[in-house]
């Protein structure tokens, strides 16, 4: 099986990455390796892994999950407007929400054969509206401050909000690795015409995948709102660029099919890692996007630099597989 | 082997009832934009007298020109075949900032304006380059977008750059003939691009690599020259979009179009280009730019709030490109 050995190497070369991208910061900055700062390091990871989490499933499953940022704004309004029920029946009733939410989605693309890339930038700007629509165009404030307080409470190095996250890692990793139903994402992902001749249904693995995507966003959404004690309508706006690029950095193939929940985790702490060395120097927000861009931009190049023939090869699969909705192109 | 043919067979039936389905109806789609746009005047001139005046409609077309401007020219990259763009708003803010900093520094309109449109075409080329060489467009510019919106804050330390003087006004705040600059630049670059597309070798090409990449690579064509002209126009569009408004409103800032990107692909979908490229109309995006600024105009008129009226934006993409996705598939 050649996509397990290139998941091997891929995985290897990130975990050096990750690490050597830790050293760095660990020896250049003694505040770096400090439980303090790692405990910060791992909040800021409890809500880039969960985005991440859900871009990169469905970058795996060969799509494209572009409303994630403004799904995680409606997530973060109910959850603050549903506060009142207690923080756990609230947090479970926005995911359930978003899961719900991200199935009919996943139906729609899958009925309609759209391509969905279109679709979720039609939610993106239509979730958008209605995050300003129920919050009446303000911050919704959480009527309690202990909610909060509870969301963020440090464990040692961690808070409820990270073990969360880290908690739906785990349970996405064992579901996606030994389910066949997490083994049918892979399997459209990577060669959907031959997923679908051998006999992979396509539906199921599509609703599934966006069910997953919209229920992380909305997790995302609920958990940082609530850690915050508010939530404002434009938020969660640039959600997508550190999303995509943690799970690029962890090793997910642009392409399809290829990936891991690890990777993805290993992606979402190396960005981390970046972010909160950079932040110690002091360095404004705009410098943070800036180096995430051309991480971004870095990843790309080094997947276009390693396997170049392979992946333009890859690329005119994918444009075949997006244009199921009206294309004509041929699938090399 | 057996399963290669298989899969084979699949995607030439898929295509062939496509390209079927496409010969007996070029008319479908052009009946549907058309009708949207007779739907919303009826209901309009029913429901507000005050929507349907030469005056109002003069006023949507100008509220409509600076995406229609970047729309046209973000349909040269989706007909192309390659999806859409993720950095135009931040190209746009990137060339108004320059444009601002030339007219302050006593460079001259003319001087400020070449070298403007000058960059903004080298930030496209470079992006189309990257995609010519296999990578995914869409993360691609995520990623491009991030590092210029990045590179403009670092370099005006995120403060708003002034041009402080006045000799650029008649460009930003012209009115020949009583209608603004900017909605001649959107009706003659409509134009202009409708026969670039139509008229030209290079709109033929254009339109056969986005519609079969194997067979315009079989005629001898380029893609990859192709893809970097198209993500230079794209980028060229959003440089244009950037001056006008830096000229008009004297300033550029680094948040200057926050939500340009995604209402230019908005206005390109409801314009009813296929996605996955090949096929598309100029006149169409213009027509998807001015419905989206006259849906928005009626329910201003009428009252209603910036949630509803995103909303209402958002399910009005959602519903067309649904719409255009089912009604190119169907034969009869």
């Amino acid at each position: 099986m050649i996509p397990r050995l290139r998941i091997g190497r891929v995985m290897a070369s990130r975990l050096v990455l990750a690490v050597g991208v830790f050293a760095y910061f660990a020896l250049s900055d003694d505040r770096f390796f400090t439980t303090n700062n790692v405990f910060t390091i791992f909040e800021g990871f409890a809500q880039l892994g969960l985005a991440a989490l859900a871009i990169g499933l469905t970058i795996i499953a060969g799509e494209l999950d572009l409303s994630i940022g403004s799904a995680a704004a409606v997530g973060g309004i109910l959850a603050v407007t549903w506060a009142g029920f207690g923080l756990v029946p609230a947090v479970l009733l926005v995911t359930l929400v978003g899961a719900g939410f991200g199935a009919i989605q996943g139906y729609a693309i899958h009925r309609l054969r759209i391509a969905s890339i279109v679709f979720t930038l039609g939610t993106l700007i239509g979730l958008r509206g209605l995050a300003f629509l129920i919050s009446n165009e303000d911050t919704v404030v959480v009527p309690d401050l202990d909610i909060a307080r509870v969301v963020k409470h440090q464990l040692w190095i961690f808070s409820p909000f990270s073990l969360v996250t880290i908690a739906v890692l785990i349970a996405t990793a064992v579901f996606l690795r030994y389910s066949r139903w997490g083994r049918e994402i892979f399997a459209i992902g990577g060669g959907r015409t031959e997923a679908v001749a051998a006999g992979v249904p396509l539906g199921r693995p599509l609703v599934l995948t966006f069910m997953l995507s919209g229920a992380m966003a909305g997790l995302t959404g609920a958990l940082t709102s609530l850690k915050s004690g508010s939530a404002a309508p434009g938020g969660f706006a640039d959600l997508l660029l550190p999303a995509a690029t943690a799970a690029l950095i962890g090793g997910v193939a642009i392409t399809g099919g290829s990936g891991s929940v690890l990777g993805i985790a290993v992606g979402s702490l190396t960005l981390r890692f970046v972010i909160s060395g950079l932040s110690l120097r002091a360095e404004p927000y705009y410098a943070l996007t800036f180096v995430t861009g051309m991480l971004l931009l870095f990843v790309i190049a080094l997947e276009l630099l390693v396997d170049r023939p392979e992946a333009r090869q890859r690329f005119g699969m994918w444009r075949a597989r997006l244009g199921r909705g009206g294309s004509r192109a041929s699938p090399a | 082997m057996k399963e290669r043919v298989v899969t084979e067979r699949v995607v030439e039936a898929e295509a062939a009832e496509e390209a079927a389905a496409r010969a007996a109806s070029p008319w479908r789609v052009p009946v549907v934009v058309g009708s949207a746009v007779l739907l919303l005047l009826l209901v309009g001139w029913i429901t507000t007298p005050r929507f349907v005046t030469v005056d109002n409609a003069l006023i949507i077309v100008r509220s409509a020109s600076i995406i229609g401007i970047v729309a046209v020219a973000l349909t040269f990259v989706t007909i192309s075949g390659n999806f859409f763009s993720l950095s135009l708003g931040e190209t746009a803010s990137f060339s108004a900032i320059a444009f601002s900093f030339m007219i302050a520094e006593g460079w001259g309109v003319p001087a400020a304006l070449v070298l403007t449109l000058l960059l903004a075409l080298t930030f496209g080329a470079v992006q189309g380059l990257v995609v010519a060489a296999g990578a995914n467009p869409i993360i691609t510019t995520l990623g491009a977008g991030a590092a210029l919106f990045g590179l403009a804050a670092v370099l005006t330390e995120n403060k708003t750059m002034r041009t402080g003087s006045h000799v650029a006004d008649w460009l930003g705040r012209g009115r020949p003939f009583g209608i603004p600059n900017q909605t001649w630049a959107f009706v003659i670059l409509t134009i202009v691009a409708a026969l670039v597309l139509t008229k030209t070798p290079f709109g033929r090409r254009l339109a056969l690599v986005g519609s079969n990449a194997a067979a315009a690579t079989a005629t001898g064509l380029r893609r990859g020259t192709i893809a970097i002209a198209a993500f230079a126009i794209a980028s060229l569009g959003a440089g244009l979009a950037g001056m006008f408004t830096a000229a008009q409103v004297g300033q550029g800032t680094t948040d200057q179009f926050p939500e340009l990107t995604i209402n230019a692909i908005a206005a390109v979908l409801v314009g009813g280009t296929v996605i996955s490229g090949g096929e598309g109309s100029m006149l169409r995006t213009a027509v998807g730019a001015v419905f989206i600024a006259g849906l928005d105009n009626l329910l201003v008129i009428r009252g209603y709030s910036f949630g509803v009226r995103v909303t209402v934006t958002g399910l009005a993409v959602l519903a067309g490109v649904s719409l255009f996705t089912v009604l190119r598939r169907r034969t009869v």
